[in-house]
């Protein structure tokens, strides 16, 4: 089934690389209302989109935040 | 609230498709796609995870496209030679209808991408069955010299993609214009079904 549109959330981050076995990758993949998320580490944005019904942009930024991360919501 | 602007994808696909086509994968990028279609990078993640994601999507809508016309008015119950003739004309009208679609698809066949978009069609499955359908059927009818598939392939398809890609071109031999007609089409078409039938 197509993802709700309004489920998706976009952020502009300086997540330039991803190790396989980092705790963000992880806490990400665990995350119980997250259904899917990616970075496009080939954009200058690296782009991260999130998939999830129920959090809020402010509560991923938030999250990524912790890690050490830029997060800024893409309009 | 996000709502789904169908037109605004359309935008998109043929944007992607163009920009693609003329830069190819190395030279494209959403940045460049968002700029292009005056819509944000964001609106562009909402609809695509990344590039290839975004390649993947449209390649199957082209893919699809294109099964579905080299099948209208097709049965793989016709004679050898109706079947090969209908075809060389729908493949040709989609060609001619849709040159950029092609020549994206040239560049995807080339590619990764191609398997990962040819197995993410159910369509593709039924495509290959009926035209394998066909090709045994010729064969069972002794309609058809039996031979290597890749073989059989390039003599009844190679003469028209020749000719359609020189129609593309506008030219032919010593940039002599060139437009295909149903006559050139014909005259191929009749030493092709020659070469194939016992």
């Amino acid at each position: 089934m197509e993802t709700e549109l309004n489920s998706i959330h976009v952020f502009k981050t300086n997540i330039k690389n991803i190790d396989p076995a980092c705790e963000m990758r992880k806490t990400l993949d665990d995350h119980s209302d997250i259904k899917h998320w990616s970075i496009d580490h080939e954009d200058v944005d690296c782009v991260l989109r999130v998939v999830s019904d129920v959090l809020k942009p402010e509560t991923i930024i938030g999250m990524i935040n912790q890690f050490g991360h830029e997060c800024q919501e893409l309009n | 609230m996000r709502i789904r602007d169908v037109d605004k994808e359309k935008l998109v696909i043929t944007n992607a498709i163009d920009q693609i086509v003329r830069d190819g994968f190395q030279g494209f990028s959403m940045n460049k796609l968002a700029k292009a279609c005056s819509i944000s990078v964001g609106t562009l993640y909402i609809y695509y995870k990344d590039k290839d994601d975004l390649i993947q999507k449209i390649g199957a809508v082209i893919a699809l496209k294109f099964f579905t016309g080299t099948v209208k008015d097709f049965s793989p119950e016709m004679s050898f030679e109706e079947g090969l003739w209908k075809q060389w004309e729908n493949r040709a009208a989609f060609t001619m209808k849709y040159p950029k679609e092609v020549a994206f698809f040239e560049i995807v066949k080339h590619s990764p991408h191609s398997d990962i978009i040819l197995d993410s069609i159910q369509e593709f499955a039924d495509f290959r069955k009926i035209m394998k359908e066909f090709i045994d059927n010729g064969l069972r009818n002794k309609e058809l010299v039996p031979m290597t598939f890749e073989a059989f392939w390039s003599v009844a398809y190679g003469p028209l993609y020749t000719l359609l890609n020189l129609h593309t071109e506008g030219k032919s031999m010593g940039g002599k214009p060139f437009k295909l007609t149903k006559e050139i089409m014909k005259e191929a078409f009749s030493r092709t079904i020659k070469a194939l039938t016992p």
